[in-house]
C-alpha cells in the first residue's frame, strides 16, 4: 500500500467506513510508516474538533409552529393535488403492468376467470337472498324517505369503512330523539342513520371535526360531540377527546372553540392531556374570552402546579388587564383550598 | 431448511415490526389518509428539523426547508415504490432542498455561530451546547464559541455537496452508501466527497490543532 492510497483510506477508518480486511492492511502500513501515523492522528484530531460544532435538537416550539404551518398548508391543498396523486397510483400501476408482461396477462386470466365465477356465485346468492335484501331496504326508506329518493343510500351506522369516507358533507340531528344522521362521501354520497350512543356514529362525527366540507358541519359535530360530553356521555372514546382538542387548538373560529371547551369541562380534573391542551389555550388563544373561559374550566385543577405556574405568569404578564385579574382570583383561591 | 423466523433476535424482530408498521402507514397515506401522512410526519419531523437547522443555521429556512420537504412528500408519496427506506426517501428529499437552499445563498453569515430565530433573534448556537466536564468554566465556554465559529465559518468554505456529504456522515452518523442513496450518486463518490471535505476543513483548521 502507499501512502496515497493510505491516505484515503484513513479518513474513511477515521469515520468508520472502512472494510475488516482494509483495517488490517492499513494498521500494517501503519506500523512502518511514521509520516502516515501522524497523518491518522491529524485527521481524528479533526473528527474531535469538528464535534466542538454540535448539533442541537429543534426546540419545541420550533416543532409545534412548523407542524402547525405545515397542517395548515396540507388544509390548503387544492382537490386537485388528490386528482394528481390518485393518477400518479394509476400510472405507477400501468408502469409496474408493462415492466412484467407476464405478470399482466396473468393477471388478466385470474380477473376475467374469478370475475366468472364470481358473477355466478353472486347471482345465485342473489336469488336466494332477494327478499330479506328488499325488507332491509323498505325498513330504511321508511325510516328516511327524504333522503332515499334519489341515487344516495342510507345504510345502518355499523356499515361505514371509516378509511373509504372521503369527507363528512352534512351532520344532522333528529329533533327530540337520540338520533343523529352524518352524511358523509366516498365515490358516491351516503348516509348513515344511527344513535349518537353508537360508537360508529361517535367516530363519524370525530372525523367531520376534521374532514367535513364546510365549517359549519365541522361546528355542527363539534357542538353535538361537547353537548355529548357535557351530558356525560360518549366522552370516553379517545377519538372524541381528540377532536375536540383539535377543534380547541386549531379551530378557526371562536364558537367552535368555546363549544370545544366546553366539550372538555368534565375531563379535566382526570385527563391530563386535556387539562394541557387547556393551558395552551389559556396562553396562545386569540380571543380573550376564550381565554377567560378557560381559566374557569380549569378550577378543578387550579391547585395543580403547572396550573398555578400558568396563572402566575399570565397575572403578572400578560397584556389583557381583565386576563390578569381573573388569574389573580384564581390564585388566591388556591392557598384557600389547599 | 432452517427456520429464519426462529432465529431472529428479539431486536431484529421488534425492527421488521416497526418497519411494517411504517409500510402500512405509508400504504394507507398513498390510499389517501391524512391520519397516516401526519403520523409519518411526526415520525420523521425532528430529523428533518435537526438536520435543515444545522445545515441552513437559520430558524427560518429550516422551517421552510421542513414545510416543503413534507408538501413534497405529501404529493409525490403516490411515487414511492419501497425500493429504498422511506427514511432515506424523506432525506434524500431534504437533502435535495437543502443543496438547493445552499447553493441560492451567496452571502456568508458574519457571526457564524449565531441563528436566527422565529422572532428575528439572534440564538448563540454554541451556547445551548453544554459542556458537562467539570473543570468547565466561563472562559473555556467562551473558547469553546469562537472554536465553534470557526468551524462553521470552515463548513461555509466547502461547496455545497461536500457540506451536505460532510454533514450527513459526521453530524448525523449516515453511512456513506445511504448519503449516496439520497445524493443521487454511488457510495464511492460520496467516499471521495468525503475526502476532499476533510482535505479541506484541515487545511481551514491547521492553526487551530
Amino acid at each position: 500500500m502507499n501512502c496515497e492510497v493510505a491516505h484515503e483510506r484513513i479518513v474513511l477508518a477515521v469515520w468508520g467506513e472502512l472494510a475488516d480486511e482494509q483495517v488490517h492492511e492499513l494498521e500494517r502500513h501503519l506500523a512502518i510508516c511514521p509520516e502516515c501515523g501522524r497523518e491518522r492522528e491529524q485527521v481524528r484530531a479533526l473528527k474531535t474538533l469538528t464535534s466542538v460544532y454540535a448539533v442541537a435538537e429543534p426546540d419545541a416550539n420550533l416543532v409545534a409552529r412548523a407542524r402547525l404551518k405545515l397542517d395548515e398548508a396540507l388544509d390548503a391543498l387544492p382537490a386537485k393535488i388528490w386528482l394528481e396523486r390518485m393518477f400518479a397510483r394509476v400510472g405507477g400501476g400501468f408502469h409496474g403492468l408493462q415492466a412484467a408482461p407476464v405478470a399482466a396477462a396473468l393477471l388478466l386470466v385470474l380477473g376475467v376467470g374469478g370475475g366468472g365465477l364470481g358473477g355466478y356465485e353472486l347471482a345465485v346468492h342473489r336469488a336466494l337472498q332477494t327478499a330479506p335484501v328488499r325488507s332491509v331496504a323498505l325498513a330504511n326508506s321508511a325510516a328516511t324517505p327524504e333522503t332515499n329518493s334519489g341515487a344516495k343510500t342510507v345504510l345502518p351506522a355499523s356499515t361505514p369503512e371509516m378509511d373509504k369516507v372521503a369527507n363528512i358533507s352534512e351532520v344532522v340531528k333528529v329533533p327530540n330523539s337520540r338520533m343523529v344522521e352524518v352524511r358523509y362521501n366516498q365515490m358516491v354520497p351516503q348516509q348513515v342513520r344511527g344513535s349518537l350512543d353508537d360508537p360508529a356514529m361517535q367516530r363519524l362525527l370525530s372525523l367531520a371535526s376534521q374532514r367535513a366540507v364546510s365549517a359549519g358541519v365541522r361546528d355542527n359535530s363539534v357542538g353535538l360531540l361537547a353537548a355529548e360530553c357535557r351530558a356525560g356521555r360518549g366522552c370516553r372514546e379517545p377519538g372524541v377527546r381528540n377532536a375536540l382538542m383539535m377543534a380547541l387548538r386549531y379551530g378557526p373560529d371562536e364558537e367552535v372553540r368555546e363549544k370545544a371547551l366546553q366539550g372538555l369541562e368534565p375531563l379535566v380534573a382526570e385527563d391530563v392531556q386535556v387539562r394541557n391542551a387547556i393551558l395552551s389555550t389559556l396562553m396562545n388563544d386569540s380571543d380573550p374570552r376564550i381565554r377567560t373561559i378557560s381559566i374557569n374550566v380549569l378550577e378543578p385543577v387550579e391547585g395543580d402546579t403547572s396550573v398555578r405556574e400558568v396563572l402566575y405568569s399570565i397575572s403578572t404578564s400578560d397584556e389583557n388587564q381583565q386576563i390578569r385579574d381573573v388569574s389573580r382570583q384564581m390564585l388566591n383561591r388556591v392557598p384557600e383550598i389547599q | 431448511m432452517d427456520d429464519a423466523g426462529g432465529k431472529l433476535s428479539a431486536e431484529e424482530r421488534e425492527r421488521l415490526e416497526v418497519r411494517a408498521q411504517e409500510a402500512e402507514l405509508i400504504r394507507a397515506a398513498q390510499a389517501g389518509s391524512r391520519a397516516a401522512f401526519d403520523a409519518l410526519v411526526r415520525q420523521y419531523e425532528h430529523q428533518v428539523l435537526r438536520l435543515a437547522l444545522h445545515l441552513t443555521g437559520n430558524e427560518h429556512e429550516a422551517e421552510d426547508i421542513y414545510q416543503e420537504a413534507f408538501l413534497k412528500a405529501f404529493r409525490y408519496l403516490g411515487n414511492f415504490r419501497f425500493e429504498c427506506s422511506f427514511y432515506t426517501w424523506i432525506y434524500r428529499i431534504v437533502t435535495n432542498l437543502c443543496l438547493d437552499q445552499m447553493r441560492r445563498r451567496k452571502t456568508r453569515r458574519e457571526d457564524a455561530a449565531v441563528v436566527i430565530d422565529h422572532s428575528g433573534d439572534e440564538i448563540d448556537v454554541l451556547a445551548s451546547v453544554s459542556d458537562n466536564r467539570s473543570f468547565s468554566n466561563p472562559a473555556r465556554e467562551l473558547e469553546r464559541k469562537a472554536l465553534g465559529e470557526r468551524i462553521q465559518a470552515a463548513l461555509e468554505k466547502l461547496t455545497p455537496r461536500e457540506k451536505m456529504v460532510f454533514e450527513l456522515k459526521h453530524y448525523q452518523g449516515l453511512r456513506l452508501r445511504t448519503i449516496g442513496e439520497m445524493l443521487n450518486t454511488t457510495e464511492e463518490t460520496a467516499k471521495n466527497t468525503l475526502f476532499r471535505a476533510t482535505k479541506k476543513l484541515r487545511a481551514q483548521l491547521a492553526e487551530l490543532r
